[in-house]
């Protein structure tokens, strides 16, 4: 299965060519366009209870689609809103995804929900975060453009900013600088990250793009 | 005429080069820039086609302007810069006696003798195919530019194709498409949130936008603040 990210940075978009007997597993409503070769079955985002668990608590889709061929063609998969994609192999290994941001995987890849608790709640990531472990291909996207850091010791990321992050990432919440700064300087909260391990951005926040929008409707 | 693809696909800009006599139709607003020897004629009429009120009026139910502005080099070597109102992407399709469906409002400029029509593609198309109730139809000899919010991505359709609803940006009259269920059941498709897709049928070109504006309206609007 061959597998290109096109258009990035700004309208990023998967094209996903397929030979005979390969499958993919997608978010629902990723699907843009495909051959008509390409069969697409939904079924529960794991078991009932967890499917369930993922749409109220982790913001994503009870159900997903699987795509699969008996001979070849192509998929177009997508994502709601502008930016960019990226792609993680896993190789028994586990990553965090903020909820909103999975577009596909293979089929070794088994989709969970974890608690990410009241801290990442507070900087605006959510209650839940998706845990995607096993061995395939992950693709995940993000409102505006995607920068990954190796982080040895701690780093400090924006609210709303991260996307994606390894197991051994610790997340704690501070203020951004002292007291003033914190609150006339725009930056509020902020994420501290505690390595080691990787982290993804993304360079805009749909938080922010809300907020920007609300300041101009009267 | 020469033109240029500019800043592809998040903010595209088509830039023409235009030779004496040489004209290009462009929808109202679309003009960004253009040299001094360039004069803007604004009618209801396709450039030397007929109609004139009637058409204008149509046009506006396909969700395009009643005018059009029709821009005429009077010297040589001018130059025109024109682009969509939202962010997206522009492509160019040569049109040599052919019709060409396009979705309400992608529809940027043409040149040559192409007439700007509406039309109306039937019930379920209307209902169902997540654009407009109506489509522009563009046909006749000459050069075609389309626009739309996301990347635009060129199929060639030989046989079917799948298409979910509200990523059409045009295609040749050549294909038809019904409304259909993208699963094997309909309730898995309803679930699986694809619901209903377009199903083309044919041989010829279809252009597919890889973003919706309306599944970016869904994220963003429960944000907003109540009006």
């Amino acid at each position: 299965m061959e597998v290109e990210i096109r258009n990035r940075p700004s309208f990023a978009n998967l094209l996903v060519n397929m030979q005979a007997g390969e499958r993919i597993i997608a978010e629902a409503d990723a699907m843009a366009s495909m051959s008509s070769t390409i069969e697409m079955s939904t079924r529960w985002n794991g078991g009932v209870f967890s499917a369930i668990a993922r749409r109220y608590l982790g913001s994503e889709s009870m159900f997903v689609n699987e795509f699969t061929t008996a001979s070849a063609g192509h998929i177009v998969l997508t994502q709601p809103f502008p930016g960019d994609m990226a792609c993680v192999e896993l190789q028994g290994n586990t990553i965090f995804l903020q909820p909103g941001a999975f577009i596909a995987c293979e089929t070794g890849i088994h989709l969970g929900l974890g608690w990410a608790g009241w801290k990442s709640y507070i900087a605006g990531e959510g209650l839940f975060r998706l845990k995607l472990s096993g061995r395939g291909r992950v693709w995940f996207g993000a409102y505006g453009a995607i920068f990954t850091r190796e982080i040895q010791n701690e780093y400090i990321v924006d609210t709303g900013h991260l996307v994606a992050y390894e197991p051994t990432i610790g997340i704690s919440i501070g203020l951004a600088g002292g007291i003033f700064s914190s609150f006339f300087g725009g930056e509020g909260l902020v994420t501290r990250v505690r390595g080691p391990g990787k982290i993804y951005m993304q360079s805009r926040s749909f938080d922010g793009l809300a907020a920007w929008t609300n300041s101009y409707l009267y | 005429m020469k033109y240029q693809m500019l800043c592809r696909p998040a903010a595209t800009a088509i830039r023409f080069h235009l030779d004496q006599g040489e004209g290009i139709t462009c929808e109202v607003g679309a003009m960004i820039a253009m040299s001094s020897g360039l004069t803007v004629n604004t009618t209801s009429k396709s450039r030397g086609g007929a109609g004139g009120i009637i058409k204008g009026i149509k046009r506006m139910f396909s969700g395009e302007s009643f005018f059009l502005n029709h821009f005429t080099a009077q010297q040589a070597n001018q130059s025109l810069l024109i682009g969509p109102a939202m962010m997206g992407d522009c492509v160019h399709h040569t049109l040599s006696g052919g019709t060409m469906i396009v979705q309400g409002t992608s529809w940027l400029a043409s040149t040559g003798n192409i007439e700007i029509d509406t039309t109306w593609q039937g019930f379920t198309s209307a209902l169902f195919s997540g654009e407009s109730m109506f489509w522009v139809k563009c046909s006749g000899l000459g050069e075609l530019f389309l626009s739309s919010y996301g990347a635009i991505y060129p199929i060639q359709v030989q046989g079917e194709y799948t298409v979910d609803t509200g990523h059409i940006v045009a295609f040749e009259d050549t294909l038809q498409f019904r409304i259909g269920k993208a699963g094997k059941s309909l309730i898995g498709s309803f679930l699986g949130g694809e619901g209903l897709v377009c199903k083309f049928q044919g041989q010829g070109t279809l252009y597919c936008q890889s973003h919706n504006p309306p599944s970016f309206g869904q994220l963003l609007g429960p944000k907003l603040k109540p009006r």
